[in-house]
């Protein structure tokens, strides 16, 4: 019995060791807007003050990037029909910009964030289809809580088994980003 | 020492909150009542109502309080314009629109590489603010009440706080990227403001203290002209102290105009009085009390004689302190009839806006419209420009026990404006209002110490000699469509004035080639409009702040105050409990 018990606690180590190893994140980091809310801006607000290594364009394009360069993309999501407007695009222009980042990020072997940073203020048809969309190429969600309420990023996250950090008020992503980046 | 000890006495009751007020969607009182798109901001109207203040005295409480709790929409970097009617008759319309600074030319945007449109986000597209000004002279008007007891509630709320609401938090959101390289300690620590969270202004507080204690005069003369003078140097902006020394509000009788036995007092040019009362005018001939709000003939009508209003303003509205324009003329009842035989019941307008320019000037000498159409006179210049404005400003209403009304609009153009932040305000950006590069012979060019043109229109409406409805509208573009959808909606619909406001609501306007609604009107009237009339719809859902913020109050026969705030800025009406 001992003896079982010793390897259970083995095992559970390992698993533990290896699920956090496997979802720290490194830099650099490249980061862009999925819906172009400020929500994008308001991260790189976040990621000055824990000093990430990062390059910031909301409007991306997949020829303009060269992926290899980075260990890890930050989608920052969140559907604003102004910062749609404003940028001179629709909702399927933009879904089709990130899905391409997305995939070339993949290809590169980058992790994925995907991150909402606006909380509850960006849930809605068009912020949860770009959610829903980018949900195949997730490594990890980062998801302000009011966001979360109804347990949509926890089902998500579920669902692919992919790990899910939560945090209350927008700044304090920063302990989310540093516990990740180990800063 | 005595006064001195009166407005202590008076300030202290104000904070110990003996002073009881109801603060409601919806309101009704005989005491008084404060109509605005703000709740906290109503409730400092209140709280001077109920200390004995008149409508003047309470006013002057809830701008000031505005540019606190609104600093995105109002404040001391803005300007706009008054209607007053007192209960012994007297009428007064405080324009202190602001005005170009002098150094502000097409040529010296130029030298710089620029163009007048590009520098609307920076210090050098603020004109000369004016709401100091306007405070000041409705103070001198009729005030009843010390500055100090007035800048009180507006003083609390920086000094303390208050609760963010949605539209705060939403207006923070959609300038975020501006605001983060203009104005950081505006934000939260570097973020969105959230709705919820408490909002504290200390270098607002202390800013209203010291206009307290120096004196408004030190806003346009004095310490704190210098200061702001050295600020615009510094920051490559054109206002100088010289600017801000020759600055006067304009004192005036406001317009009068009239609609179905309502008497209408509106103002002057280079805001929209005269085309309210142009569209008004043109409606008049319509029996639209036979349709309903939701008739597809009605909004049709309506929309096409707001069309043509439009159209007109950029012939007819600027300052009338340097274009002799016939905006009188404008206004009159035969000029509307040569405006009523362009529009088709049956059909829309089927040529670019721009050609249905109407002339007024031949009906400045009161010819009729048979007089002066066989005369078949050649149009004026037309200025015609698309332009995508934001629904910011603000509006208030406030008509006190004794039956005195204010009328009140004040803005700094976009929301936050230049997005130039000093001492806890925003500049305005109301450079923009002028014409985008010179043109010969439009009314609206660049040109120091002139008033760019607007769309606002506060308003008193009145029957037989007595208050009816006070009123007004923040919305850009859209105010003269709300507010005749208003008035229409309360004249000839006979709503009362929750409903009026709640209604879905339209646009007549010549910048925009569709029809845009608010979601809410019957699907068959939907497809009547664009199957049958013509028309291309743009439906908006509902409520959308696009159609603007609109508060009224209207008295009944019995005296009866009803007060409605702004549906579409979370607003409140508030009222005293004596």
């Amino acid at each position: 019995m001992k003896k079982l018990l010793l390897t259970l606690f083995v095992v559970f180590c390992f698993v533990f060791v290896s699920f956090a190893v496997e979802t720290l994140l490194e830099e650099p980091v490249i980061v862009t807007s999925a819906g172009q809310s400020p929500g994008a801006l308001q991260f790189t607000v976040v990621a000055k003050m824990v000093n990430l290594d990062y390059k910031f364009d909301k409007l991306y394009k997949v020829e303009d990037v060269d992926m290899s360069q980075f260990k890890t993309f930050v989608i920052v999501v969140g559907a604003s029909g102004k910062g749609l407007g404003a940028a001179g695009i629709d909702l399927e222009v933009e879904i089709n910009r990130v899905l391409a980042l997305a995939n070339k990020a993949k290809e590169n072997g980058l992790k994925i964030v995907i991150c909402n940073l606006e909380g509850a203020s960006r849930r809605g048809e068009s912020s949860d289809r770009i959610v829903t969309t980018l949900a195949p190429f997730a490594s990890v969600y980062f998801v302000k809580s009011d966001a979360n309420e109804d347990g949509f990023f926890t089902t998500l996250s579920e669902k692919a088994g992919v790990p899910m950090a939560t945090f209350e008020m927008t700044v304090g992503l920063k302990d989310v980003l540093a516990q990740y980046f180990g800063k | 020492m005595k006064k001195h000890a009166l407005v202590v006495m008076l300030v202290a009751v104000l904070f110990t909150g003996l002073i009881a007020t109801i603060t409601a969607p919806t309101v009704a009182s005989s005491n008084g009542m404060v109509a605005a798109v703000n709740n906290y901001a109503a409730e400092a109207g209140a709280k001077i109502l109920e200390m004995g203040g008149n409508a003047i005295d309470a006013a002057i409480a809830v701008s000031l309080a505005l540019g606190v709790v609104e600093p995105y929409a109002s404040g001391f970097g803005g300007e706009g314009y008054a209607v007053i009617t007192m209960a012994d008759g007297s009428k007064y319309a405080i324009d202190f629109r602001s005005t170009a600074p002098m150094m502000a030319t097409y040529e010296a945007i130029a030298e710089k590489g620029l163009k007048l449109s590009s520098i609307s986000y920076t210090p050098m597209g603020v004109c000369v603010p004016g709401v100091l000004a306007g405070i000041k002279e409705a103070w001198l008007l009729g005030a009843t009440l010390p500055l100090s007891v007035l800048a009180a509630p507006a003083i609390e709320l920086a000094r303390n706080g208050f609760i963010v609401d949605e539209t705060f938090s939403q207006t923070t959101s959609d300038t975020y990227e501006r605001l983060l390289e203009s104005a950081f300690d505006f934000l939260n620590e570097g973020f969105v403001w959230e709705t919820g969270s408490v909002f504290k202004n200390p270098e607002l507080a202390d800013t209203i203290e010291r206009i307290v204690e120096e004196g408004i005069d030190t806003f346009y003369t004095g310490s704190l002209a210098d200061e702001i003078d050295a600020f615009m140097v510094e920051n490559g902006g054109f206002l100088r102290k010289s600017d801000l020394e020759s600055y006067r509000a304009i004192v005036r009788e406001p317009l009068h105009g009239t609609y179905r036995g309502y008497d209408l007092y509106v103002p002057h040019p280079p805001v929209s009085g005269p085309q309210f009362i142009m569209v008004l005018n043109v409606l008049e001939n319509y029996n639209l009390s036979a349709m309903s709000w939701d008739d597809p003939l009605a909004i049709h009508l309506i929309q096409q004689a707001l069309i043509l209003g439009d159209v007109d303003r950029k012939a007819y509205i600027s300052d009338p302190e340097f274009h002799d324009l016939p905006y009188e003329a404008f206004m009159s009842k035969e000029y509307a009839k040569t405006r009523l035989m362009l529009i088709n019941p049956g059909k829309v307008f089927d040529k670019p806006y721009a050609s249905y320019l109407g002339d007024a000037y031949p009906f400045a000498d009161g010819s009729t419209y048979e007089e002066v159409l066989l005369e078949q006179l050649a149009p004026v210049m037309s200025s015609a420009r698309a332009v995508e404005e934001s629904p910011s400003t603000t509006h208030f209403s406030i008509v006190d026990k004794e039956g005195n009304a204010v009328s009140w609009t004040q803005t700094i153009s976009s929301f936050f404006g230049t997005g130039t932040y000093f001492k806890g305000f925003f500049f305005n950006n109301e450079m923009a209002n002028f014409a985008s590069s010179y043109r010969e012979g439009d009314v609206i060019n660049l040109t120091g110490g002139m008033r760019p043109r607007t769309t606002i229109c506060p308003t008193v409406v009145m029957k037989d000699g007595e208050v009816r409805w006070v009123l007004g509208t923040p919305g850009a573009g859209r105010i003269v469509s709300m507010m005749v959808n208003l008035v229409v909606n309360l004249v000839d619909f006979n709503m009362p004035i929750d409903q009026a406001i709640r209604s879905p609501k339209f646009v007549g306007y010549s910048s925009y080639t569709d029809l845009r609604m608010e979601e809410g009107f019957p699907q068959s009237t939907l497809d009547f409009l664009e199957k049958i009339l013509g028309h291309k719809l743009n439906i908006y859902a509902y409520p959308d702040l696009f159609f603007g913020g609109p508060n009224i109050i209207a008295v009944e026969e019995n005296g009866m105050m009803i007060g409605a705030g702004s549906l579409r800025r979370g607003g409140s009406a508030s009222a005293p409990e004596f």
